[in-house]
Order: C-alpha cells, then sequence, then structure tokens
C-alpha cells in the first residue's frame, strides 16, 4: 500500500543505483517509524500505566492517609474541667485557659532569607552573622515581652539550633498571651515562635483542704476529689477537623467536622472553707504551741448526716505547687532524713558511687518520701489508736445492752489485774479515783472502770459492737486511698480476755480517724452510723444539679434512748471531767479526750472528740495532735510544759474551735445560770446619779461597786457607760472631787486561781474576763494566760481576759 | 491572499489544499481542551495564596493567559497547517540559523530567569517587551526540519571522493565508506545547540532536543550501529557520572526513597504521589484536589498530571494517557504515510518530542524516573510553550493535507 503511495509523489527514477538505494531506505524508514510507533504510542504506556495503578491503586490507602494527615488540622477542643465549690458556693478549684511559649530555634534560623534583596545568594558567613544577629534580637525581645525570664537560659535556648521545640514559659496567661500574640503578628515570627494552649486549675483557698480536694498533674486528678471525681470533672474533649493548606492556613472551600466538647460537672462540696480554715488554724497553733513533731489532723462533720464540713491533715500542700513542700517542719525533717540516708548509703556503698551521686540518691528518696506525706491526709489514709476516745462507745454499748446504768458504781484503785497479762494495768491517775458513779467515771476517763464494763459486756458482745460502730469496715467516703485496717484490729475468734480489756480503753487496735468519727457520730445522733461525703452535689456548669448526696444511714447501731443517755454523760465530760478545757461558756459541748500511745518511743497522738450542743449536736469535731514533743526532764510534760494527753492538749484547742464553728453555723448560745453571771453586761450610766441610785442601776446588772472619794453624787465612772464588763464585777465609782487615774500596770495574775486573780485585778482598777473552764473552783485550776502581761500599763478599767486551765490526769497508760 | 480557481493551482499547491487529518485535529484539540480545564483547576488554588505582585490572589490570573495562549496557539496551528511544508525544507537553515542566535541571545542580558530559578532560559517575544519565551523551544523545531530536510535529500546525495594519494584523503575515504563523515554536519549542529542550551542550564531542554533530532536521524535510515555505538557512550558516560558525583548519587537515591528528605527534594515526589495516591480509581471530582493547596509546589507546571489523577482518579488519568497515545499513534500513522521522506522525518520528530516529553513528565511524577523538570504538553502552564507546541501541531497537520487520498475502487 505504502509503495503505491510512493510511486505517485516522487517515484522519479533518476539513477538507477539511486533508486534501489531509495527502496531500500523507504523500506528501512518505514520499519524503524513502525518501531518507533510501538515504542511511543504503546510500550512506553505499559510502565506509566502500571506506575500509575500502583500509586494510586496499590499505595492508595498508605499515601492517602499521610496526605490527609499533612491536609487536616486536627484541633482539640479541651473541655473546661469543672469548679469545685464549697457548701457556701465559694470556688475552691477552678481551671483557666494557660499558654506555653514555644521556640524553634532551628526554624529561627531558617527565617534568616539566604538570599538578599535582589535575590542573590548572600555568603555563607554573611548570611551567618545575619542569623546571630537575628538570634540577639529575639532573645532581647523574649526578655522585654516575657518578665522575669533568666537571661542565659533564653540566650542558650535561641542558640540551640539542632532543636525545634525550646520551652520559653509556662502557664502565661490571657493578657500577657495577648501581648506575644501581637509581638508574634507584628515580627512576623509564626514560623518559629508559637504559643500552646493548655489549662492550669487554679486554688484560690491554696493549702485549704489540700488532701481532700487534690490537685491535678498532666495526667488529670491525682490525689483526693480531684482523683476520685476526675471522670465527673474532667468532661471530654471535643475536635474539629478541618483541612488546610500547605501554608497552614483554611482551605477556601475547607470542609470542617466539629465534635463538642462536653464540659466536666461541677462539684459543690459538703466541706466548708470557713470552717475548714478554723480547723486548719487549730490545728497550726497547736502544733506551734505543743511542739509537735508529725503533724496533726482533724475532721468536722455534721452528725446527723455524715457531711464532712472540714477534713484537714498537717503537713499540708498548695495544690497550685504541688510538688513543692512548703511546711517547715516537714522540709527540717526532709534534710534530715536526706542526711540520715547520705550516711547510711555511704556506708553501705556497693555500687561504688562517688558523693555527689550517693547525696543525690539520698536527697531524692527524702524528698520522695516528704511530698508522699505531705499529699497524704492522715484523717483519712492512716490509721491511730483511738485511745479513750473509744470509751464512749463501749459506754454506749454497754447502756445499750444495759449491762451499766447511771446508777452504777464502780471502784478505782489506780490499776486493775486481768487474768492474762502479767501486770496491772494502771489508771491514769495512779493514785486511783476511789468509788466513781458511772457518769464520773466517764469524766475521770478511768480505765479500771471500763476493763470492768468492758468485761461486763464480753468478747462477742464487745466485737458485735465494735463492727456494728464501723470499726471494721470502711466508712465508703468519696475521698481516694481510705486506710484498711483490717491487719490492725484482732479477728473475733482470736480475741482474748486481755485484748477486751485494753480494747475497752481504746487500745492496742488501729481505727482511722474518720472511722473513728463516724462511730463516735453513731454514739450521739441517735444511733445511727452514717455514711460520710464530701460532695454534697453534682450540677452542670450551668447550675442544674445532677446529683445530690441524700445522707445515707449504714445501720441503726444502738438505740435513741441510749444514745441520748451516753451523750448526757459524755457532756459531763467537758463540764466537769477531763475534757474540762473544752468548755466554752454558752455552749454544751460533750465529749471525750484521748491519748493513745504508738509503738514509736516518745510519740503519743493526743486528741479530743467533741460535740455540740449536746442535747442535739449539729457537728462533731475530732482534732488529734501527732507526736507533741517529751520534754527530756519529764517525758510525761512536753517541751511547751503542758503535760501530754488529750485532755491537756487537745481539749482546750477544739473548745474554741466548736464555739466558732457553733457561732459561724449561727447556733444560739445558752448560758447557765452559773454561766451567765459571768456573761458580760453593758455598765449603767451612773455619772450625776446619787450613790444610791447607782447602787440599785449596778445591782440590777449583777454588778458590785467600791467607792473612791466622799460624796453622794458619782461624779465619775469606771468603765465608762456602755462597756461590757463580765457579771460580777466591780465598778468603781468616784464621788465628789476624786478624779479617776488614767493608767495602771496590770498585776500578774499568773498562777492565781480565780478569786485571786479576779480580785488583784479589781484593786488595781482592771477587770477579769475568764475563760477556758467551767469551774472555776478546784485548785487544780489555775490562770495560766492574760491578755495583757503582768508590769504593763493600760487604761484603768480595761478589761483583762484571763486564761484558765485545769490540769487533767488523763494521760495514756502503756499496755503494749 | 487572493485565492486562485482550482484548475490554475499547480500539482504541489492543489496537495496543499487537501483535506487536513480529523482524528489528529480533534485529539490535539481535545488534549487542548482537557488540558485548559485541568490547568485551570490545578492553579486556582495557588493563584488564589499567591500575593505577589504578579498574581495578586487573582485564581484567574493562570488560567485566562493559558487561555488567550490557547485560542492564539489554535489560530497558529491553522495557519500553519495552510502553509505548504514543502517551502520549509529551504527555510529549516535559516531557521536553524535563528534559533542559534536566539539561543545566543538569551545568554546575553536580553535574556532572564536568573533570579527566579537560576537558569537564563527566557526571553521576551520582540527583545525588549512581550511575552517571555524559550528560545530552546523553537530550537527543538529547527533542528528537527533542519535534520529532516537534509536526510531528506540523503538518498540522492553523492558519495564524497577523496583523493586516494594522501592518508588524510584515504583516511577520508574510509570514514565516508563506514557512514561517519555524513554525519559530522549533524553532529556540529547538535553540539552548538545543545552545547549554548546548557549554558543556560537547561538540562531537559538538551534532552528533549537529543531525542527529536535523535529520533529524525534514526528514522532516516543512518546505520544502526552508530546509534548503539551513541547509546553505549551516552550511558557509559551517565553511569561514570552517577556512580562518581555525589549530587547524582543523592538524587538516585532519592529517586529510590523521597522519604530519605521528606522536607527538602524529596518532597515533590512525595507530594505528587500523595495527590495520585488520594485519588484512587475514580478521584476526589473535579475542582476537589486538596494537595493543590500548596501541597504541591506550582502545580500548574510540572506537576499537574497529579492533581489530573487526585480529582478524575486512576480512570481520568489512564483517559488522559490514552488521549496522548492516540495523538502519537495517529501522528507516527501519518509520519507513515506522508507524501514524502521529509514529511515523514518531520512528522517523527515531533511526535517523539512530544512522546518524550510526556513519558519523563508523567514518569517523573509517579517516580518512575529521577526528577528532570519537564512539562506535560498541552496542560502546563506556559503560553508560548503552548503556542510552540500548537504550531508544530500545525505542521503535522500541514504535512497531513498532501497526503494522497486512497484510491476508490
Amino acid at each position: 500500500m505504502r509503495s503505491k503511495y510512493e510511486r505517485g509523489s516522487e517515484g522519479r527514477p533518476s539513477v538507477p543505483s539511486n533508486d534501489t538505494r531509495g527502496t531500500r531506505s523507504k523500506r528501512s524508514i518505514f520499519r524503524r517509524t513502525v518501531f518507533l510507533m510501538a515504542v511511543c504510542g504503546v510500550l512506553m504506556f505499559i510502565p506509566l500505566a502500571w506506575k500509575l495503578w500502583d500509586v494510586a491503586i496499590v499505595h492508595h490507602e498508605e499515601y492517602q492517609s499521610r496526605a490527609s494527615d499533612q491536609q487536616t488540622l486536627d484541633h482539640e477542643i479541651a473541655a473546661s474541667r469543672g469548679k469545685i465549690y464549697d457548701a457556701k458556693g465559694d470556688v475552691m478549684a477552678m481551671s483557666a485557659t494557660v499558654y506555653t511559649l514555644i521556640l524553634s530555634p532551628n526554624d529561627l534560623r531558617k527565617s534568616v532569607p539566604n538570599k538578599d534583596q535582589d535575590g542573590e545568594m548572600l555568603e555563607d558567613d554573611v548570611w551567618e552573622g545575619e542569623v546571630a544577629a537575628k538570634q540577639e534580637k529575639v532573645a532581647a525581645d523574649l526578655l522585654q515581652l516575657v518578665p522575669g525570664l533568666d537571661p542565659e537560659r533564653v540566650d542558650a535556648q535561641v542558640h540551640a539550633i539542632k532543636y525545634s521545640y525550646r520551652e520559653i514559659k509556662k502557664n502565661i496567661e490571657e493578657e500577657e498571651k495577648e501581648v506575644i500574640q501581637r509581638y508574634i503578628v507584628d515580627n512576623k515570627a509564626a514560623s518559629y515562635l508559637y504559643l500552646i494552649e493548655g489549662s492550669k486549675r487554679y486554688y484560690p483557698y491554696s493549702g485549704l483542704a489540700s488532701q481532700a480536694l487534690g490537685y491535678v498533674n498532666a495526667e488529670g486528678g491525682a490525689v483526693g476529689i480531684e482523683a476520685m471525681y476526675n471522670d465527673v470533672l474532667e468532661g471530654s474533649p471535643g475536635r474539629v477537623v478541618t483541612t488546610k493548606t500547605a501554608a497552614g492556613t483554611e482551605m477556601y472551600n475547607s470542609y470542617s467536622q466539629y465534635v463538642d466538647a462536653v464540659d466536666g460537672y461541677d462539684l459543690h462540696l459538703s466541706i466548708d472553707a470557713t470552717i475548714q480554715s478554723y480547723l486548719e488554724n487549730t490545728l497550726e497553733e497547736g502544733i506551734i504551741e505543743y511542739d509537735v513533731q508529725n503533724g496533726a489532723f482533724g475532721v468536722v462533720m455534721d452528725p446527723n448526716t455524715g457531711a464532712v464540713l472540714g477534713i484537714a491533715s498537717s503537713p499540708d500542700f498548695d495544690p497550685n505547687n504541688y510538688s513543692k513542700i512548703t511546711d517547715s517542719i516537714l522540709n527540717t525533717k526532709m534534710e534530715e532524713n536526706a542526711a540520715a540516708l547520705f550516711e547510711k548509703y555511704k556506708a553501705d556503698n556497693t555500687e561504688n558511687l562517688t558523693d555527689e551521686e550517693l547525696l543525690k540518691k539520698a536527697e531524692d528518696q527524702a524528698y520522695y518520701s516528704a511530698v508522699n506525706t505531705q499529699w497524704r491526709s492522715k484523717a483519712l489514709n492512716d490509721t491511730y489508736e483511738p485511745g479513750s476516745t473509744f470509751k464512749a462507745l463501749v459506754l454506749a454499748a454497754a447502756l445499750e445492752e444495759g449491762v451499766v446504768s447511771e446508777s452504777d458504781t464502780f471502784y478505782c484503785s489506780g490499776s486493775v489485774q486481768v487474768p492474762g497479762y502479767p501486770k496491772p494495768i494502771k489508771c491514769s491517775k495512779t493514785t486511783g479515783h476511789g468509788s466513781q458513779t458511772l457518769s464520773e467515771a466517764v469524766g475521770h476517763s478511768c480505765n479500771p472502770a471500763f476493763v470492768e464494763i468492758g468485761q461486763r459486756l464480753g468478747i462477742e458482745r464487745f466485737y458485735d459492737y465494735f463492727e456494728g460502730f464501723g470499726m471494721k469496715e470502711p466508712t465508703g467516703i468519696d475521698l481516694p486511698g481510705e486506710g484498711s485496717n483490717r491487719k490492725l484490729v484482732w479477728e473475733r475468734d482470736v480475741m482474748s480476755g486481755v485484748d477486751l480489756a485494753v480494747a475497752s480503753f481504746g487500745q492496742r487496735f488501729q481505727v482511722s480517724p474518720l472511722q473513728m468519727i463516724c462511730g463516735f457520730s453513731a454514739v450521739i445522733n441517735g444511733g445511727k452510723l452514717m455514711k460520710p461525703y464530701v460532695v454534697q452535689s453534682v450540677s452542670t456548669q450551668d447550675g442544674t444539679i445532677i446529683q445530690n448526696t441524700e445522707p445515707e444511714i449504714i445501720r441503726q447501731v444502738v438505740s435513741r434512748e441510749s444514745s441520748r443517755r451516753a451523750s448526757e454523760i459524755l457532756e459531763k465530760v467537758v463540764s466537769e471531767g477531763t475534757g474540762g478545757n473544752a468548755y466554752v461558756a454558752g455552749y454544751r459541748i460533750g465529749g471525750k479526750t484521748g491519748s493513745s500511745e504508738t509503738t514509736e518511743e516518745g510519740r503519743t497522738i493526743v486528741s479530743f472528740m467533741g460535740f455540740a450542743p449536746a442535747e442535739n449536736p449539729q457537728v462533731i469535731v475530732l482534732i488529734a495532735y501527732d507526736k507533741p514533743q517529751e520534754s527530756a526532764a519529764n517525758p510525761k510534760v512536753g517541751t511547751c510544759g503542758t503535760f501530754i494527753s488529750g485532755g491537756n492538749m487537745a481539749a482546750p484547742k477544739a473548745g474554741p474551735l466548736i464555739a466558732k464553728i457553733l457561732d459561724y453555723m449561727g447556733v444560739e448560745k445558752e448560758y447557765t445560770a452559773e454561766e451567765s453571771a459571768a456573761v458580760d453586761v453593758s455598765t449603767p450610766r451612773l455619772t450625776g446619779k446619787s450613790l444610791a441610785d447607782a447602787q440599785s442601776a449596778l445591782s440590777k446588772s449583777n454588778l458590785g461597786f467600791r467607792t473612791i472619794g466622799s460624796g453622794d453624787t458619782v461624779t465619775s465612772q469606771i468603765p465608762a457607760a456602755g462597756a461590757p464588763v463580765p457579771g460580777g464585777s466591780t465598778v468603781i465609782l468616784y464621788l465628789g472631787d476624786a478624779v479617776p487615774q488614767e493608767k495602771g500596770i496590770v498585776p500578774d495574775v499568773t498562777g492565781l486561781n480565780y478569786e485571786a486573780a479576779r480580785k488583784r485585778l479589781e484593786s488595781a482598777g482592771f477587770f477579769m474576763r475568764a475563760s477556758g473552764v467551767s469551774t472555776y473552783y478546784g485548785n487544780t485550776t489555775t490562770a495560766e494566760s492574760q491578755s495583757v502581761s503582768g508590769g504593763e500599763e493600760a487604761a484603768i478599767g480595761t478589761v483583762v481576759n484571763v486564761g484558765f486551765f485545769n490540769v487533767m490526769e488523763d494521760g495514756s497508760v502503756g499496755v503494749w | 491572499m487572493a485565492r486562485k480557481p482550482i484548475r490554475d493551482l499547480t500539482l504541489e499547491e492543489q496537495l496543499a489544499r487537501g483535506p487536513l487529518d480529523l482524528p489528529f485535529l480533534m485529539l490535539v484539540a481535545l488534549l487542548t481542551g482537557v488540558g485548559l480545564i485541568m490547568m485551570f483547576s490545578a492553579s486556582y488554588a495557588s493563584a488564589y495564596y499567591d500575593s505577589s505582585d504578579m498574581v495578586r490572589n487573582n485564581p484567574m490570573y493562570y488560567i485566562q493567559r493559558q487561555s488567550a495562549f490557547a485560542l492564539m496557539g489554535l489560530a497558529a496551528m491553522y495557519i500553519v497547517s495552510r502553509y505548504n511544508y514543502q517551502n520549509l525544507r529551504k527555510w529549516s537553515p535559516i531557521l536553524l540559523a535563528g534559533a542559534i542566535l536566539l539561543l545566543v541571545l538569551v545568554l546575553t542580558p536580553l535574556g532572564y530567569g536568573k533570579k527566579t530559578v537560576g537558569a537564563q532560559r527566557w526571553m521576551k517575544m520582540f527583545l525588549v517587551a512581550g511575552p517571555g519565551f524559550q528560545p530552546s523551544e523553537i530550537a527543538k523545531v529547527a533542528v528537527i526540519l533542519f535534520f529532516a530536510a537534509r536526510l531528506s535529500k540523503r538518498d540522492t546525495e553523492k558519495k564524497k571522493k577523496f583523493t586516494r594519494r594522501t592518508t588524510t584523503g584515504r583516511c577520508l575515504n574510509w570514514l565516508e565508506k563506514v557512514g561517519f563523515l555524513e554525519l559530522v554536519p549533524y553532529g556540529a549542529v547538535l553540539a552548538v545547540v545543545i552545547g549554548l542550551v546548557l549554558l543556560e542550564p537547561h538540562m531537559s531542554g538538551s534532552i528533549l532536543i537529543l531525542v527529536g533530532a535523535g529520533a529524525v536521524v534514526f528514522v532516516s535510515g543512518i546505520s544502526l550501529k552508530w546509534f548503539i555505538g551513541a547509546a553505549a557512550g551516552v550511558g557509559g558516560l551517565l553511569a561514570l557520572v552517577i556512580r562518581f558525583t555525589s549530587y547524582m548519587t543523592a538524587r538516585i537515591n532519592l529517586w529510590r526513597d523521597p522519604w530519605l528528605d521528606p522536607r527538602g527534594d524529596g518532597y515533590q515526589t512525595i507530594q505528587s504521589l500523595y495527590a495520585i495516591a488520594s485519588g484512587g480509581l475514580m478521584g476526589l471530582g473535579l475542582g476537589n484536589s486538596r494537595q493543590k493547596f500548596l501541597y504541591i509546589p506550582e502545580p500548574q507546571n510540572d506537576f499537574l498530571f497529579p492533581i489530573v489523577v487526585e480529582e478524575l482518579g486512576l480512570v481520568g488519568g489512564l483517559l488522559v494517557l490514552l488521549l496522548f497515545a492516540l495523538l502519537i499513534l495517529r501522528g507516527y500513522w501519518l509520519a507513515l504515510h506522508a507524501r514524502d521522506k521529509f514529511g515523514t522525518l518531520t512528522i517523527v520528530g515531533i511526535i517523539t518530542l512530544l512522546a518524550g516529553q510526556v513519558f519523563l513528565n508523567i514518569g517523573v511524577v509517579t517516580n518512575l524516573i529521577p526528577n528532570t523538570g519537564i512539562s506535560l504538553p498541552f496542560f502546563s502552564y506556559g503560553g508560548t510553550a503552548l503556542m510552540i507546541q500548537l504550531a508544530e501541531m500545525g505542521i503535522v497537520l500541514s504535512i497531513s493535507r498532501q497526503i494522497p487520498a486512497p484510491r476508490k475502487d
């Protein structure tokens, strides 16, 4: 076919030889063109198509997922963590958005163009110079922009060109963030400087209720309520997936997928920040006053519902900065501990470490143990020997079982012999309480009497009540890490008579403070064992309550009647017995002191369990101090000079605490006749009146008087009209020309009994307001403190507060 | 052009008015159309985000220019197709000389491109003004035409005879006998042109000129031994370069595994593979490419085909390949049926050049071969290149006019 065309077009044979050559060449052109046609038109497309197939179909999934990774912008929308409110609605924990400023030193370097304005490549050294200049500038800008940075650190960070992630500053707040953001935009610094959003938990009350609240670390709530309610508080984060261009901006036709974040719920605690702070202050005061070594703990609860109003443990920490050890005693201990560990490691240095490494190891170990100590809530996570406070439970059980009654008498010789125990078990008063009624025995915290009561109950019934009061089970509180005391109490079948005897006054077994306060509550609240709780309700962030905690009765342990009788007897412990130092005029406080020996030499835990008002308890308080330092001379007395016992140490702290709490709760004071006599009265206006009129006005107000000068008309009076003075005080009336002194020297009344102290103050022209104990008549009741020290000058008529103190003989007895 | 009545036309003139090859024309039109659409889609995003003074975030920037050139190109193709290609025989040496002159001029300050891409490849159409073009594009056609014109006379040329008395003469006679001497002018032309193009530097341009010229020489009937020799020489040289220059070694390693440098030199290839793979079988739909959002650098240029596959899928990609294959096959078919040797050789040159460009471009974007930087005909952005491409198609069409119709029995 082809030859025909060829002939038609240029088939003009010129030279015969050329003709044959032409034909051959035509054939060759034909063949070679067909060859190229096959190669370029068909063969060439085979590898192309194969490769396309390979990429588009075979590697489809692999490459496409990588492509979508780079094309999509996956923002996590942080769910806002719920707030924690106290009982009055004050915020105890809240979250806020904070930012971390990140520098990429590597990209900072790359951001310096390596071409000049004309697009010519720069010499390397010129470029390096520009890079260095830019690094200097950025470092200087950062220092100016973010106050408080360490210049050396920033300098090192901008020069760390191998890295692309350097944290300049954490926890940047909104205002500061905006300044930085503006800088980034203005300086086109986004390629190497950027902010990452995060959240920070704030605790406005810092250390208040720290162990109960806990804290939040990178993984979420770590301790306390934050951990227990982490799921509730946390919510679930949302996501936004959008497509982005390679420049990181959104595509003009970008599609987005939103998954809304679900914010966490708010918690409303039963804990009241005010009560909590009263409690913590009381613990701190006592720790300082009694030179307490191992800290303290305290619980305030509503005995009727089990709602925890305050729960504290010292040493505590600041959840805003939870890994820092703030407590000074704990810090000292940590250092001592580190030194001791260092010596120990040094003596046993098998790994041949250098001193520095050993020191580091010792310090780490000491820090670890210290930081765990401050995160622990002693009130909940630890156990202690309840000591005499436990007698209240034994009392209630004995009353319920009818083995004792108020009319029973007990004889105490100072010790009691228990079969199976080699030595006689001593009473805290070694000379013995003699014959005493039941309520006196409780008031004296008499051990032999309680051994007898325990024996009357017998092991079986004792154990029933022991379990009934919840001493062997966790309380079920909504806080994590409740201590288990399974191994710290005897099993029913192995409990011996000796065990029973010592258990009757609260020794040789351990319970957690929370178990103890719940058990004690059951004694006084009508016999119900309540399940304690700290979270009153859970609500959404706009305030809709979604869950409310109802008080839960675990069981009725004793009858209402037995409970009432026990409460009455326990009230007398404060008004007449070892709890006297907890007395506060106007409030009927009941309670029980406790001093617990421990296996550790020189460590006593002194405690007081108090409740008020006695007839209808609104609040129950347990406070305890762990290891008041014994003085070297007399281990019975602390370095502070106070006899180491619950009655001498915990009770005087608990009394005012309970009073303050009741005051705060708005519980009215009710004075007894005796108390009302000493209640402050307002001094009537007497100046200008006749002596007789003045006399009648004063007697109406329950005040005495003495006169200075002579005449019939009162020309002046001390104190001035309207000034409050304690009832029964002696008002000074100036008659005729007598002029009152302006000032006088306050006499020292410490060590005096009530009457002597009052007389001495009044003769010097001052008034006394007594506080501290219920009865001021005993010889053991002496003035311990006065608000204006002896020898100081004060205006005549000043009311001097004098604190009285009763030395209690309720110390612990060694039965270990 | 006053039209003479048909009876007054010479045979030559009558032939030149023959019908265009319709299938070839349709394929060219189809590819130009599809190419424009895809270029529009691919360039839209990159123009949209380009805030430079030239583009000013105008998403229509590239397509407006490209369409204008496409129209001019189609017009040029028509005009060229009406032109009697036989005249090109005598014009070809002048064309070649002009091309070489332009290649020289582009190296003078009249040319530009050094600052933007680091190579002096462009010139203004009217020396100081007008749209830019690459003289190497013109050189490609010029070399093909020159070679075709000269080689088509090969059969009629007498063998050169030299005196047998001198050694030189005897040597020359021997060289003439083995067919070397006739290659010398071609070799010289190629050396000059490629040398100038390499000075720009423009490696891919040189490769294409070599492919086009080589095809013409190959088909013209030059003894295969020269081809084998040249291929062996080039291959050996290439192997040496690859083996002993770290630059080439790195490039080869990167070809085998682009993820060795995902943010640097491997970036383009990786992004291209991502685009192709994202397309899958059916693609994301026209206009829905995501990789064109600045991931693939300048998707309107060399890496346009991945966007085609991403949007139209493997099916779309293969269809485009099929269109090219058909165009190439039809091109060779026309070459086989061309009226004369000159026509055959010209078409073979032009079509092989086109095929080479298609292969090198798609081979690169699918990572079949190492990155070379060759644009895809009819698709890639570049107004003057498209115009010249269409004008070349015009030459093919012009040759197709003179194919005698088969006799009807």
